[in-house]
């Protein structure tokens, strides 16, 4: 076998899905510890109450954009409203749909027959490919998910503070930190449980449809950003993945309401609420992953600020040539990719995975 | 969908193949050009668009601009098709390019994202694809130019000199008279795509006669001494330009008279000077332009648009003329707008009330618009007789 999904979440099933296109379940091998690929997103949306995914039709793990989810919504609603939503960019999906997706996606693809289950918890460079824990690949896409849920230092020792992404209820007074979607839906949670609500955040919270701006899903975007310095590109990331969440009136209009009843307010600093949810993401930066943490200390590899440094393509620069190749998607392909943390993002990563596959010299 | 400049050109170009495949089959059924040159517009619009416009204004374009952009590109596309006088039928010309436009959107929208797997990361661009596409487009429109090339008709040049008639066209050709060439005896055009250039026409039954063919092209011919008609077109298209026709001395014939020619879609006489004759010019159940053509001295009428013609009249000249300088009779419709006509004087021989030197008349159930002519020293200025109606309006009626 000569090809390897490290990571068993939402962004190695999208890869795998691409991969399909090409190779037989025989031929890929991935790793991971649920056969659910989306096991860790399904308890995250369910922890925040979220109906709608942010994405819109292309928001699924099928190699190619089109088909969207909108067609297959078609079917289920007996409507054409998701077609005509989707030409108005105002589709979302229901939760629901996508995990129906990918259930039908993996009963179909052959994911479980490729399925290692297996934490792999060392990646290293060998002559002509990749030892994983022993075995040996010629490609390999690493694909772990995020670290760990983000928690602000000063607050990880309050037992009033839950993270939004773990199951919670809701107390009458609740504080929300964070500007990022999921707090923007805490906000509407505890005000529909009748809590009155206090918003901490340090910056206003952008107000996007998507979690970038739009053309940075595509090369129009992308090539600009690929030809940044090492310190530019750090300073764009950061703008570009600061919190955000959709304009629209379902968000304003209950919190203006709110907010004239005396229920919602924005404050500075964590107060005497008796529940403080942090919707404050994910913790960011390879070194909170051990297994990336590991590779880059042992193959001396090229970071920038926390960032792995990658080729445009999401490889690894230093150990990819035109006889192997390591490739990175999901939440650390940032570097490749700003919104790498997307199923657009890790399908990004997969298209460029599977070329460097059918060029590969040795293949 | 957030195009590179690229992307969008490759898109564009491969959305096109079809329908310029598409047209190239329709060309050669119809066995006409329009098909292939409104598709070479529509790819020059489409793309001098992208370039210059487009892509600057739109980083992000969601689907729905589908339907504005088309419609500014089809204004685009109806204002140089009608602006240059390109000759395009208007229903079929919407249909080829609506079909291009759907064709546009599927491919953008499904058939590229469904088969390409970075199309719409790569921002529409399609690799080699792309590269593919343009080359195709480029070998089709440059065969269609080579044809259209190869299939021009042969050029017929006509020595200075007499040569004796009746000379009859049977087959496609230009015939290209030099300097001083004269044929005696008349001109019979037998034959579709005939073009006559510079030729000097003298006698015959009818100078030129042109029936039942299309596409016939007369450009800077001289007739005199016709025995019936100067030129004589039946059920034939014509376009009849810069031609100077000389009836003086011929009481019955007609200058040019194109008749019984409505189903061979719109003809032309522009830039004519008609001396003498019956009538000067007269059209009979056609559908015949005639503009910016000087006429005098006919007996009867000077411009007529006859027995149920629709046809419009506009910057001629009539000057000292007998009975009628613009006539529109037996049920015809007509626009005559930016005339002058002079001098008309009455046919006191033949007594009739129609014929009493009258600039304008609308006869028998016939209904002509007047805009902005010029009616100077004629016996009557305008009138009608037998239901016909005249409108002099403040603005024209098309």
């Amino acid at each position: 076998m000569q090809v390897a999904v490290v990571g068993s979440g939402l962004a190695g099933f999208t890869a795998y899905q691409t991969l399909r296109r090409e190779l037989a379940p025989g031929e890929i091998a991935v790793f991971g510890t649920n056969s659910d690929p989306a096991a860790a997103w399904r308890v995250r949306a369910a922890a925040i109450r979220q109906r709608e995914m942010r994405s819109e039709s292309d928001g699924h793990c099928l190699p190619t954009s089109f088909p969207g989810l909108a067609f297959s919504s078609v079917r289920r609603r007996r409507s054409a409203r998701p077609l005509l939503d989707s030409v108005l960019d105002r589709y979302h999906p229901t939760v629901e749909e996508f995990l129906s997706h990918v259930e039908r996606l993996r009963e179909r693809s052959g994911w479980d027959a490729s399925l290692v289950p297996r934490r792999i918890e060392r990646v290293r460079a060998v002559d002509g490919g990749f030892d994983l824990d022993g075995e040996s690949f010629t490609h390999v896409l690493l694909a772990p998910g995020h670290p760990g849920l983000n928690v602000p230092e000063e607050l990880c020792d309050d037992p009033r503070v839950v993270h939004s992404y773990e199951p919670h209820d809701y107390a009458d007074t609740v504080t929300v930190v964070g500007a990022g979607l999921a707090a923007a839906t805490e906000w509407l949670n505890a005000l529909a449980a009748d809590a009155e609500v206090v918003s901490v955040r340090r910056h206003e919270p952008a107000r996007r449809p998507l979690n970038v701006p739009r053309q940075y899903f595509s090369r129009r975007g992308l090539d600009g950003y690929h030809r940044l310095a090492p310190r530019e590109r750090v300073e764009r990331l950061r703008t570009l993945i600061a919190p955000s969440y959709p304009p629209g009136p379902q968000w304003d209009e209950p919190l203006e309401r709110a907010a004239r009843d005396g229920r919602f307010r924005v404050e500075q600093s964590v107060n005497g609420s008796a529940q403080v949810i942090c919707a404050t993401g994910f913790r960011r930066g390879i070194r909170h992953d051990p297994l990336l943490a590991r590779l880059v200390a042992e193959h001396d590899l090229e970071t920038a600020d926390g960032w792995l440094v990658l080729e445009p393509d999401s490889t690894v620069p230093a150990l990819s040539d035109a006889e192997r190749t390591l490739a990175v998607a999901g939440a650390p392909a940032q570097w490749a990719f700003p919104a790498a943390d997307t199923l657009a993002g890790a399908r990004y990563a997969a298209h460029r995975f599977l070329g460097r596959i059918g060029s590969c010299r040795t293949r | 969908m957030s195009y590179t400049l690229r992307g969008r050109v490759e898109t564009r170009l491969a959305a096109l193949l079809p329908v310029l495949l598409g047209a190239c089959v329709l060309a050669g059924v119809l066995d006409r050009w329009w098909p292939v040159e409104l598709v070479a517009l529509m790819a020059a619009v489409g793309l001098f668009l992208d370039l210059e416009v487009w892509h600057r204004l739109l980083p992000y374009q969601p689907a729905w601009t589908s339907v504005p952009l088309g419609a500014i590109e089809l204004g685009v596309l109806m204002a140089i098709l009608y602006g240059f006088g390109l000759q395009a039928p208007l229903l079929p010309a919407l249909a080829l390019f609506g079909a291009g436009w759907l064709a546009a959107v599927i491919f953008a929208q499904a058939a590229l994202p469904l088969l390409r797997l970075g199309y719409a990361e790569d921002g529409g661009e399609l690799g080699r694809a792309g590269g593919v596409a343009a080359v195709a487009l480029v070998l089709a429109f440059g065969g269609s130019a080579a044809t259209y090339v190869v299939r021009l008709p042969p050029v017929v040049h006509l020595s200075a000199g007499v040569h004796q008639g009746p000379l009859v066209i049977d087959r496609r050709e230009v015939l290209q008279g030099e300097p001083g060439a004269v044929v005696r005896g008349g001109i019979v055009v037998a034959h579709d795509d005939v073009q006559v250039r510079d030729v000097t026409v003298v006698g015959g039954e009818n100078g030129i006669t042109v029936d039942d063919v299309r596409e016939t092209v007369i450009d800077g011919v001289t007739v005199q001494g016709a025995k019936l008609d100067g030129i004589h077109v039946r059920l034939a298209g014509v376009v009849i330009r810069d031609c100077t026709v000389d009836m003086l001395g011929n009481r019955l014939g007609q200058g040019i008279d194109i008749s019984f020619n409505m189903d061979k879609g719109m003809s032309m006489v522009e830039g004519c000077t008609v001396v003498g004759g019956q009538q000067g010019i007269t059209t009979h159940s056609s559908a015949t332009d005639i503009m910016d053509n000087t006429v005098s001295r006919t007996t009867g009428q000077a411009i007529a648009v006859d027995e149920m013609s629709m046809g419009m009249a506009s910057h001629n000249a009539i000057r000292n003329a007998l009975g009628v300088g613009l006539y529109c009779g037996d049920r015809s419709m007509c626009m005559f707008d930016h005339n002058t006509v002079i001098g008309m004087r009455p046919d006191t021989t033949s007594g009739l009330r129609n014929r009493r030197g009258l600039a304008v008349l609308a006869d028998f159930q016939s209904e002509a618009d007047l805009w902005r002519n010029r009616l100077v020293a004629n016996a009557v200025a305008m009138d009608t007789t037998t239901n016909a109606i005249l409108r002099t309006s403040s603005r024209p009626s098309w």
